[in-house]
């Protein structure tokens, strides 16, 4: 009997999904959404033309040389090395750059003397060397790397932390969980719901459902594609390295996970917040102010936050460099990061609360607009 | 168990204001009408019987339900609102057949059952066309298919006459009628009294949220004849008013004020207490003013079954 129960309760979550579907994913006012979570794709996209263009630069200055270099050749060029000396070394450069300048003398008198310059250009194929001589001698050294996965994993990460988790997923579990009921409301169907034979509470779960069931994939999508679009322009040796042995495929998979979690988080705060509150922008400064003070709250208030937990989970760290001012390397500074099961286990017990809340907000709510 | 719609002591305010007030009720089986005019509480009454309100003060009890169990109420009460929004893209026909999943049914059920309602309410030709396509008699219609798709006992239909041509009228009279005839419990509003009186079981008028009148038609109406009216006299020999109306029958009650300078009056019998008045004035005694005490229920009956009916 009791199976019966739930199977019709399943069944309506069901149909209340298929119902909301509509909404959550396709609804005109919820376009921008995806633009949000298209940004960082984009933005990655763009990174990986303007740094692949730059390989192939790279590789045809590589393939002028008259030697095959390795990067251990790029590094064992000195300062004061004669041109013949950084020849016998990495041959005949591929691309040079003459030029002179006139020097003012050092005694003070208005004379000057006449510098030769040179400028070799050599590349291994990814990264390149620039050695600037004078008169002969080297005078300054320029390497850049093609590849810095240092780097760019921490450019990730802050994208990741900055951008996606914090205004992306944030304002797109806004738009629409807050939207689940709040929206009917305001074009006056929700009475349609409330008028099947059907708790109120399973239809809070099924709209619930449908809000993660969005969010997820539009946002699990966004990350995923980032993901590609990150990793896609190394050279496949760097690619294999860096998703096998440094960590970059369990990374990504925290990532997304994160993304997801944040999801849940987000979504049953923004559910209650669209059912107690007529006005969205309140409860979402409300929310944004408390989730950015977080890192300055009594360790006992913290934890009723998502972005707490969130940032626990976040694999890269983002160094302050010296002389960011101290608000901002608390935003950043994984002070007490709290064990992986905490943070899951927090999260969801901070959902439960909010879904409960909802729960019982649903059950008092009343049909308020007008037949007029 | 219980086979009655009772409200028991049923107020409702919206804030401040006055949605029903004090409202008693026992409804048995059969068409119920609820008539008054716009803003009387009639929509307030059905969405209090439906939980989609709650009452402020009261309680209230569908057959063997309680509103605000919508998980059992909802099994053997359709209710059509006289809300005119739908959710958004959806056909005539997944209008109804979403309503069918939503209460659990399974995609064939859900699909027979909302055909059968279509049908019962003659919209199977436009049932594949988007609502928000419809006319307001065709929208009207389709949220009657959507209350009675899943067969229920009790049908509480909020307007389902308005905006439907007189052929569609007469239909949809048919209609609940034939499903009354089947022991349902058919509750309709309306604002206009002789557009359901035939049709009725019984009649519970509405007045700014307070039942004016209830019960079988024909007894509504007499008593609407009936009605005593209520009367503020200020005068200058209220004592003897008093006792000179008294004589008469149809004189129910009589109050003196306290200041001995008037008196309310409830009398069966109107005509005979002004006569008897200007007799009086004529034998000396000084009349300030005469006001009656309840207009609000007598222009109530005027806009309800018009004027030549009316008491006074
Ligand atoms: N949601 C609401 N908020 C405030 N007042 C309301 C609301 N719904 C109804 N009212 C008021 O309650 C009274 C009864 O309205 P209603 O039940 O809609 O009457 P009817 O259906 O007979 O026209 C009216 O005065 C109306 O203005
Ligand atoms: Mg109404």
């Amino acid at each position: 009997m009791k199976k019966t129960v739930k199977g019709i309760w399943w069944a309506q979550i069901k149909a209340v999904i298929r119902l909301e579907m509509k909404k959550t994913f396709f609804a005109k006012r919820g376009l921008w959404i995806y633009l949000v979570a298209a940004l960082p794709v984009l933005l990655f996209i763009a990174y990986a033309i303007a740094t692949s263009s730059q390989q192939n630069r790279s590789a045809s200055v590589a393939r002028q040389g008259v030697k095959r270099l390795a990067y251990q050749d790029l590094l064992a060029v000195k300062p004061g090395m004669t041109s013949e000396e950084v020849m016998a070394i990495l041959g005949k450069p591929p691309i040079t750059f003459h030029w002179t300048e006139d020097r003012p003398t050092q005694d003070g008198t208005n004379g000057s003397i006449r510098v030769n310059h040179e400028d070799f250009h050599y590349s291994d194929g990814q990264n390149d060397l620039f050695v600037g001589l004078a008169n002969g001698k080297v005078e300054s050294l320029n390497i850049r790397q093609g590849i810095n996965l240092g780097q760019d994993s921490i450019m990730f990460a802050a994208v990741f932390q900055f951008f996606f988790l914090r205004l992306a997923v944030f304002f797109g579990c806004l738009g629409i969980f807050m939207n689940l009921f709040r929206g009917e409301i305001l074009d006056r169907s929700l009475h349609f719901y409330f008028l099947a034979p059907m708790r109120r509470e399973v239809l809070m779960a099924g709209k619930f459902l449908a809000g993660l069931l969005a969010t997820c994939t539009i946002f699990g999508l966004s990350e995923v594609l980032q993901t590609i679009a990150f990793v896609w322009h190394f050279p496949p040796g760097v690619r294999d390295y860096y998703l096998y042995h440094n960590h970059g495929l369990e990374y990504a998979a925290i990532y997304l996970g994160v993304t997801l979690l944040a999801c849940v988080g987000y979504g049953a705060f923004f559910l209650v917040a669209g059912m107690m509150f007529r006005n969205p922008i309140l409860p979402a400064a409300a929310i944004l102010i408390w989730e950015g003070i977080n890192p300055f709250l009594p360790s006992v208030l913290r934890q009723f936050s998502v972005i707490y937990y969130l940032k626990s989970f976040c694999p890269v760290d983002i160094p302050a460099s010296p002389g960011t001012p101290a608000v901002f390397a608390l935003l950043i500074s994984n002070s007490n990061p709290v064990p992986a099961a905490t943070a899951i286990l927090g999260i969801l017990i901070v959902a439960l609360i909010a879904l409960y809340v909802s729960s019982v907000q649903v059950r008092r709510m009343e049909i308020n607009y007008t037949t007029e | 168990m219980n086979d009655r719609i009772v409200f028991e002591d049923v107020s409702k305010f919206y804030g401040e204001i006055l949605g029903v007030n004090r409202i008693n009720l026992s409804i048995p089986a059969g068409i119920t009408s609820l008539v008054g005019p716009n803003g009387s509480g009639k929509t307030t009454l059905m969405n209090l019987m439906t939980g989609l309100v709650r009452p402020t003060r009261g309680r209230i009890q569908v057959l063997d339900y309680k509103t605000d169990d919508p998980e059992n109420l909802f099994k053997i009460l359709g209710y059509s609102t006289q809300f005119d929004a739908f959710p958004k893209g959806l056909t005539g026909f997944q209008f109804v057949y979403s309503y069918l999943r939503l209460a659990g049914r399974t995609s064939e059920s859900a699909e027979q059952m909302a055909w059968r309602a279509i049908e019962r309410v003659n919209l199977v030709d436009a049932a594949r066309r988007n609502v928000a396509g419809y006319s307001k008699g065709m929208r009207q219609r389709i949220r009657l298919a959507q209350a009675l798709a899943h067969d229920p006992k009790v049908v509480v239909l909020d307007e389902p006459l308005n905006g439907l041509d007189p052929l569609a009228r007469s239909e949809m009279i048919a209609l609940f009628r034939s499903t009354a005839a089947q022991g349902c419990y058919v509750i309709i509003s309306s604002h206009i009294l002789h557009e359901v009186d035939v049709i009725s079981d019984q009649v519970i008028l509405l007045s700014n949220g307070y039942v004016v009148a209830e019960g079988p038609i024909h007894n509504v109406r007499s008593e609407i004849q009936e009605h005593p009216t209520q009367i503020l006299i200020r005068c200058s020999q209220p004592r003897e008013l008093a006792a000179k109306m008294f004589e008469y029958p149809q004189t129910i009650e009589v109050s003196i004020h306290k200041d001995e300078g008037g008196l309310l009056l409830k009398t069966r019998d109107a005509d005979r207490f002004y006569l008897t008045l200007n007799e009086m004035a004529v034998n000396g005694i000084d009349i300030e003013s005469i006001a009656p005490a309840d207009d609000d229920v007598l222009s109530v009956y005027e806009y309800l079954i018009g004027n030549e009916e009316a008491v006074r």
